[in-house]
Parts: C-alpha cells; structure tokens; sequence
C-alpha cells in the first residue's frame, strides 16, 4: 500500500505496544516516530512536523484528551486518530470535541487501522474531491453544482435537506462526525440537541440510497456517538458492529 | 429498709417523744406555769420531735403533748375536764398548730426525699446512657448492652427483644417468666406491666418503627423509669441498626467500586496486549515475504487475538449496562427493520445456522433506542447461535397485538429445564447446559431484559415451544407510548 512518505508520531505509554507499531507501519511504508507521553510529543512535533499522531488517551502525565487538545491548537492541520481501550462513548464524544479526526478501540487489526491513516490523511491533503463538483462513493454519485444525486445512473430524489446532509457526509468520507457537529454543519450553529431530528433524516436518506437500510453500506451508526459516511472502495473501513 | 429495722426506728422515736413530753411535763409543773406558757413549751416540743418522725409518729406525740397540757395544767387538775372555754381554745389550738406544723413537716421531708431519689435516677440515666453511647456500635446486643442497665439500676433481670436478629436476649434471674412476656410485648406492639411480678415491658420505638422490646423485673418506680429506659434502650438498639445498614451499604459501595476498578483493569491490562499481539500480528506480513504457512499462522494470531478483543470489549460493555441504568434514547422506529436487521446480521456472522426472518402483518411503529435494542436482539440471536447444533433452524418472527409488538427468537436446542427457567434472567445465571455448551457471562439475558424493560416492554421466555427455545421481546407500540420509561 503506498504511504509515500506520511509521518505519523506514535504517542502510547505502553512499549510493547509502541514497538509493534512501529515496525508494523513502518514496514507498511509510513515514516514513523514515536513518544511516551503527550509532554514528550508536544516536544517531538517542535522538532519534527508530521502528518498524523496516533494519540493514545489513557496515559500518564497530561493525558490522552489535554495533549490532543493542545497539538489541535498547534498545528490546525495536522490529523489526530485517537486510540482508546474504554469502549466508551463519552470518551469519544470528548476525544472528537478536543479536536480528534478520529478514533479507533483497541485492539484494531493492522489494515483497518492503516485504512484509517489513509483517509484522515486524504482529508488532510489539500483535497481535489472537496471542492471537485461531482463526488464518487461506489455506486453513488453527488454533483453539487446540479446538486443532483445519482445511483447506478439513475436519479435519486432528494429534499433539499436531505441532500444538504448527505453531501456533508459525503464531503467527510470516513471521518466519524458527532451528532452535534453533523447538526451545526447541516442545520446551523443553533441547532445541536436535535438528535430524533437528525436520525429521522437519516432514515430518510438510507431508504433512498442504500440497498438494504436495515444493513447500511454508506452512512454507518456509530452507536451514541454519531455517523460515518463509507466510501465502499475504501476495503478496510469499519462497518457498524451492531 | 428491712421491716424489722423499720418498727424499731419507730419506736425509738416513740419513746423519745414521750420522753421529751415528759420532761417538759415536769420542768412546767415544777416550776408552775400557767396552762398558756406550757401550752407554748409543748409546741416547740412537737415542733422538734416533729423534724425527723413520720407523721403519724409526731401525730401520737402531738396528742400526747395535748393530753398531758390537760391533765396537769388545765383545772380541773389531773383530770381530763375542761370547764373553763378559754382552757379548751388553748388544747384545740396546740392540738390543731402542733398536727398541721407536724404535717407541712412530714410533706417537705417527703418531697425532699423524692427530689433526692428523682436527682439519683437521673444522675443513674445519665451514666446509663454515657455507658451506652460509649459502646461501640458494632458491639453485640445482649450482656454488652443489657448489663448497665441490670448494675444501674440494681434490676433482677432484663430481656431485650432484637426486631432486626429477631433474637431474645436475656440476664439475670427471673421469677415470672420475663422473656415470653417481653416476646409478647414485641408481638402485640404495646407496652405492659406486671406489678404483682415486678414486671414491665415496654416496645421499642424509633421514629414510629418498631425496633423490639424490652422487659424489667424488680425496676422500682416503673412508671417513672421504664419509659426512659426503654427510650434508651431504643436509642441504643437505632444506633446499632443504622450503623449495619451504613456498613453494607459502605460495603456495597466498596464492591461495586471494586468491580469498576476490576473492569477497567480488565480493560486497560487485558486489551492492550492483545492490541499488541494484533497489531504485530498483521505487521509480520508487511515486514517480508512469508510462506503460505507462515501466513496463515500469523493471520490466525491476528483474527483469534482480534475475536478475544472484541468478546472482552462485549463483556464489557454488558457489564456497564449492568452496572448503570439504562437510558434509552428514544426514537421512532420500524420494528420490522430492527428485527429484520439483526436476523441478517447474524445469518452473515454464523453461516452454518439457518437464521430467517417472518413477519406477521405489518406492526406499527414503536419508539426505541436502535443501539440498545440491536444489543438486546444480538444477545438472544448470539444465544440461539450459540446453544443450537450446526444446520439449526432459528427463525426470528415479528408479530403484532393492539398495543405491543412482539419479535419471538426461535431455535432448535436441547428445551432450558423446567427448574431452570425461572432463573435464566437472573443475574450471573448459567444453565446447566449453557456451562457444557458455551462460554458466557451469565450477563447476556439479565442485560437484555433491562433493555426491554426500560423502553416499557419486557423479554420472557415462551413456555409453548416442545423442541427448542424460544424468547419473546415485546415492545409497546407507539400509540401506547404512556408506558415507556425514559
């Protein structure tokens, strides 16, 4: 898989863990560094920009959370992937409000987890797709000057809501969006508790794109947490497992 | 005061005052005083004996005095007579004065006697209840606690009734039978006394709640002292009683902060390593060519180490449905969808079950929480996968009634036992033939029913179905939404 050259800063406490990544992503072709903790990343990335940093949220010190927050407020563009044991949601709803592009549980199977650096890191990069006019996902098509959305060719007809949220889902391909972002960015900044509001249009629209809804392939569930739009040509991206 | 000691102290002072009436007898008639002057003299020989004698022991002397003023001082001498009315003024007035001063006399004496005993009784309260509260409530009832209460108050025996033990604690000696009457006296919930025994019984009350009861025999002044006693015992009896209840709580507390702690170790400790073994797992093949074999073993590490994963992050997120209370968020939702949705699911990660999906009619909607309900629904799909014989048909039927959706989760399997099925959705409940069969926590079926329960339906187990299992899941429709607990 080419990784031309991605720079990721590991930053785990544990060692074990630490090293297994490394090797293992550094075999798969990324320019890897690594720290133990987030004061010694903070200090890392003086020294050594990188792309992405694979932030671990349970450790010692400053913790998992402050020191995303602080490299958020660092470098703008640069891509976090948060990786916790805790299955828990509050703590990804806090890793993504600190500024988190994403996250993943341990464990995590090597594929899925480089299939996640890819795709933060194509959101990262100065992106043609974002502003491109017509956008590609498997069998669907979304032509935002027309705003027209087409599946296998054939028209699907769309509210202009609808059509709103699916082309901000579309425009984040694989990132995981919280339910609040997702209203502020559709809705407006008003909107953020309305959650029924969002999942009754999101219903809405897995009717008309998806070929089962009851087993979605491009907008997938994130269990209280939010939703992630699925490129199906990305292989490895997870779907939901519930 | 022994009876004996008591006749002798009166005669004595018996004696004194005749003795004393005598004397002043002779002083007044050797010297010759008028009936008026020994009239006075008398008084204040009254007035002395009547400092530290009974009443009725001053009363004798009084008339003594009187009768002795009459015969050798009033004329007719030596004679009882009274002709003259001034004569009989002078005897009614020593004898009235003498009698009323010698009665306020016996009054104060009697009430400083009674001031002095209430003044111990209290001083004995008191340091009753200092040793009381000294204890430590962890202390055992029975001798720690009744044994100041026998000592203080010089008791022939006490009996102390434990509504929380239901437990009979008595010492001393009783001659009437004290615990059955201190039993009764708990039973009827009132209080009782016995004086030909000697006898008092008295409930215990906190706060309107009846803690027990407690008996004294030989207590003087029972209508007095029994109250209070019984108000400290009481007090006694709440404060052991409360400091049980704080300690399981506090034990609980400690338990539950155990669990947690032992959860998130689990979490932390348990999953890290295995995130290690996967993540090296799936690096051993970007880091050089491997043989066939070599690749299949690595990819057997990665997807065993990554199934031990995902079963821990379940077991996990069981035990934290378990642990809080469920909140669903409700939405409105297709029961069909949901039902159909698990089935598929299932069918895809166990393709060696025959899992089919059924509807009969078409239910309305109802409002649940998509998440939670997919969790309960995999759990009974999980079992049924799991206790059924490869090729085993289960089928997932929906169902509508007027007011409830029902999903029935069927499968081929050996029937639960019929002494088994009352506990299945208990807590930590393994069936015999879940040990044999598979591995689990005992959580999976008590965490669904708490998911139903909290959208207002419920999951019980069909006792209609003679080869297999079947479960059903209902869930109220959207009409009848009054019902759901949010």
């Amino acid at each position: 898989m080419p990784s031309d050259n991605c720079k990721v800063l590991i930053v785990d406490d544990d060692p074990a863990f630490r090293r297994a990544l490394l090797t293992s992503l550094a075999a798969s072709g990324f320019d890897v560094a690594e720290a133990r903790t987030g004061e010694e990343a903070l200090l890392v990335l003086r020294d050594k920009p990188c792309d992405i940093v694979l932030l671990d949220i349970n450790m010692p010190g400053m913790g998992g959370i402050e020191t995303c927050r602080r490299i958020r407020n660092l470098s703008p563009r640069i891509g976090i992937l948060m990786v916790t044991v805790r299955d828990a949601e509050e703590d990804k709803v806090q890793a993504l409000e600190a500024g988190a592009d994403d996250f993943v549980t341990k464990p995590y199977r090597l594929r899925e987890m480089i299939a996640r650096l890819h795709a933060v890191r194509r959101r990262l990069s100065p992106p043609d797709e974002a502003s491109a006019t017509v956008l590609r996902a498997g069998a669907l098509t979304l032509d935002s000057e027309r705003r027209l959305v087409t599946k296998d060719g054939a028209e699907i007809h769309l509210s202009p809501k609808e059509y709103d949220l699916l082309s901000y889902l579309f425009k984040h391909q694989g990132a995981l969006i919280t339910h609040s972002k997702l209203l502020q960015g559709v809705w407006g900044a008003e909107y953020g508790g309305e959650l029924e509001y969002l999942r009754s249009y999101v219903r809405m629209l897995r009717k008309k794109i998806e070929d089962d809804p009851s087993q979605p392939e491009y907008i997938l569930t994130e269990p209280w947490v939010g939703y992630r739009f699925r490129n199906p040509a990305d292989a490895e991206s997870p779907v939901s497992d519930l | 005061m022994p009876p004996s000691h008591s006749v002798r102290r009166a005669a004595l002072v018996l004696v004194r005052g005749v003795v004393l009436i005598a004397a002043v007898t002779a002083v007044c008639y050797r010297i010759h005083l008028n009936s008026a002057s020994a009239a006075l003299l008398f008084l204040i020989a009254v007035v002395l004996q009547s400092l530290d004698s009974r009443f009725w022991e001053a009363a004798i002397v009084c008339v003594l005095a009187t009768a002795s003023l009459d015969w050798f001082f009033i004329d007719p001498l030596f004679t009882f007579t009274v002709t003259d009315p001034l004569d009989a003024v002078t005897l009614l007035c020593l004898l009235i004065v003498s009698l009323v001063v010698t009665e306020t006399q016996a009054r104060s004496r009697s009430q400083a006697r009674e001031a002095k005993r209430q003044r111990e009784n209290m001083e004995k309260l008191y340091r009753l209840g200092a040793e009381l509260f000294a204890q430590a409530p962890s202390a055992p009832l029975g001798p720690p606690l009744l044994e100041p209460f026998r000592t203080r108050f010089e008791l022939d025996a006490v009996c102390l009734f434990d509504q929380a033990s239901q437990e009979l604690h008595e010492i001393g000696t009783s001659r009437g039978d004290l615990a059955a009457k201190t039993r009764d006296g708990y039973i009827s919930g009132r209080n009782a006394a016995y004086p030909e025994l000697g006898i008092s019984v008295r409930s215990l009350r906190e706060r309107g709640t009846l803690l027990g009861a407690i008996g004294f025999e030989g207590l003087r002044n029972p209508e007095l002292l029994a109250p209070a006693l019984a108000g400290l015992a009481a007090s006694a009896l709440e404060r052991r009683r409360a400091f049980r209840l704080a300690s399981t709580a506090a034990a609980n507390a400690r338990a539950e902060t155990l669990r947690s702690a032992i959860l998130d170790a689990l979490a932390h400790e348990f999953k890290t390593p295995l995130a290690t073994i996967v993540t090296a797992a799936g690096g051993l093949e970007a880091t050089g060519p491997m043989s066939p074999d070599q690749r299949e073993l690595a990819g057997m590490i990665e997807s065993e180490a990554a199934r031990l994963g995902d079963l821990t992050s379940r077991l996990l997120r069981l035990a934290r449905l378990d642990r809080e209370a469920v909140k669903p968020r409700l939405e409105p939702a297709d029961p069909a969808e949901i039902a159909q949705g698990s089935a598929r699911r299932y069918a895809k990660l166990w393709p060696d079950r025959q899992i089919s999906f059924h509807a009969n009619g078409e239910p309305g909607e109802v409002r649940v929480d998509p998440e939670l309900m997919s969790l309960a629904l995999s759990q009974l799909l999980e079992n049924a996968c799991k206790y059924s014989p490869p090729d085993a048909r289960i089928l997932v039927e929906l169902s509508a009634g007027e007011k409830a959706a029902a999903i029935d989760v069927r499968n081929d399997g050996d029937p639960i036992p019929p002494n088994e099925r009352s506990h299945i959705f208990d807590r930590f409940y393994r069936g015999t033939n879940a040990k044999q069969t598979a591995a689990g926590s005992g959580l999976g079926l008590y965490v669904a029913r708490k998911i139903a329960l909290a959208h207002g339906g419920d999951l019980a187990l069909l006792d209609t179905v003679q080869d297999g299992v079947a479960f059903r899941l209902t869930l109220p429709l959207s009409k009848s939404e009054a019902s759901v607990a949010e």
